[in-house]
């Protein structure tokens, strides 16, 4: 069923990709022809690079003819947020927002939390989302995490790890909860980091069974350590390093992830542990 | 000759109203400028075939991986004690050999507006970026390639507290 879970995951994530194109019939069929016209003008981006001139220039022309077109800013915006251009990236999604928050605070506070690490501002846009809709807030924009639990990762990084872990136990314990592919991993590393060894313990084995990366066994290593089991902390450090060569371990191709590890952290421990007279 | 004379105006005409395109080949593209870049950099491939550091799904790549960019930057970065905080942006390109030119730098407040921090973060952060040399060579095709990098410095009181992506 776990595997299942995951599989949701990424078909979500690539739904999300989806549904991020409008509808442009949908406009025309309720009556907003400025907007159908503005939709069908941004169009003309279809098979161009989101860098390239001809997908900004369409939706320059869609603006033009509706500046209320919000999904146009968005589109707009996100070359500018893989450049790093922060500040070009705000001005278009506080429009995108500004003309329509609900479809457009998810991204912004996703964004917000990846790409520049505006821990504050992600909290902001998702609690003033969540109190716009009756309906659950949904996933971010790579489907890796319930915003939820980006929350709680945001607080985490606040200094608040009680109430990161609240965040994120609520929103994992309601039925209708998906896991996503580091749900557990956090969850697990949150309680360790508050010496809640036994917490720890049972989140990183949830991940194992779920998703089992470099990265929960690296902090499984650490735990065992802290409680003086030394034959599960060689073993889950050895699977560690072994997850890690073979690429099973956390990854994003645009930035850093929380609670990522890198390989000489793994060796590191490694050689803490050989000098305490642990073979590898 | 006379007769296609006003065909020719209004060709003429036309051409000339088009106002310019605002943008460049790609969003980000950095042009050569003589006040600002080394002479001796240059690209393998060409301007038109330089792409993202993330355009071959590898990301981010330096000796060490992100740990060793990070130890490298933050031991030699020294905190300047000022109220100034927000992020500076430094873009650069990567070419075939690993070599860095076109340094382009942005700042902003933690509101993102557009700001100008001391010299004395930025110019410390420019010269550190200037310097590493751990960039690894990316691939495409059998191809070595030039690529755009970017590093994202987050400030806080004149501290680095962060470094992105």
């Amino acid at each position: 069923m776990k595997k299942y879970n995951l599989l949701l995951c990424f078909l979500f994530s690539a739904y999300v990709h989806m549904v991020g194109q409008p509808n442009c019939e949908a406009y025309k069929y309720y009556g907003d022809t400025l907007k159908y016209q503005a939709c069908k003008a941004a169009e003309g981006r279809k098979g161009h690079y989101q860098f390239s001139k001809t997908y900004q220039e369409s939706l320059d022309k869609a603006i033009s003819i509706d500046p209320s077109f919000a999904y146009a800013y968005k589109a707009k915006s996100t070359a500018y947020l893989k450049s790093g251009d922060f500040i070009t990236w705000k001005e278009l999604m506080d429009k995108a927002v500004n003309n329509n928050p609900i479809e457009n605070l998810d991204y912004r506070g996703w964004c917000r939390f990846q790409f520049f690490r505006d821990y504050k501002g992600a909290i902001e846009d998702i609690e003033l989302l969540d109190s716009l809709v009756e309906y659950d807030i949904g996933y971010c924009q790579n489907g890796y995490y319930h915003l939820n639990v980006a929350k709680g990762l945001c607080y985490k990084a606040l200094g608040q790890n009680e109430k990161a872990i609240e965040i994120i136990e609520n929103q994992l314990n309601h039925d209708d909860h998906h896991s996503g592919l580091f749900d557990y991993l956090h969850l697990g590393v949150l309680y360790l980091e508050l010496g809640d060894f036994h917490n720890a313990i049972e989140k990183l084995l949830i991940q194992a069974d779920e998703n089992d990366l470099a990265e929960n066994r690296f902090y499984l290593a650490l735990v065992y350590k802290s409680l003086n089991q030394y034959d599960d902390y060689v073993s889950n450090l050895k699977l560690a390093r072994e997850k890690y060569i073979s690429n099973n371990k956390m990854f994003d191709p645009y930035s850093a992830q929380v609670d990522k590890i890198y390989l000489s952290d793994i060796e590191d421990e490694i050689q803490i542990a050989k000098e305490k007279g642990y073979d590898f | 000759m006379n007769k296609y004379l006003p065909f020719a105006l209004i060709f003429f005409i036309a051409c000339c109203s088009q106002s310019p395109s605002q943008y460049l080949r790609w969003v980000g593209d950095s042009v050569y400028d003589a006040n600002l870049d080394e002479k001796n950099f240059s690209l393998c491939n060409g301007e038109n075939r330089v792409i993202q550091y993330f355009n071959l799904g590898d990301g981010l790549t330096y000796k060490g991986e992100r740990k060793g960019l990070w130890k490298e930057i933050n031991s030699q970065y020294n905190s300047i004690d000022v109220d100034e905080s927000g992020w500076i942006r430094i873009r650069f390109i990567v070419n075939c050999n690993g070599q860095t030119g076109r340094f382009r730098v942005i700042s902003a407040d933690e509101s993102y507006n557009e700001y100008k921090f001391d010299n004395r973060i930025t110019d410390q952060l420019l010269e550190i970026s200037k310097k590493l040399d751990g960039w690894e060579v990316k691939v495409s095709k059998g191809q070595q390639v030039d690529y755009y990098q970017y590093l994202i410095f987050k400030i806080q009181q004149g501290r680095l507290i962060e470094i992105l992506p």
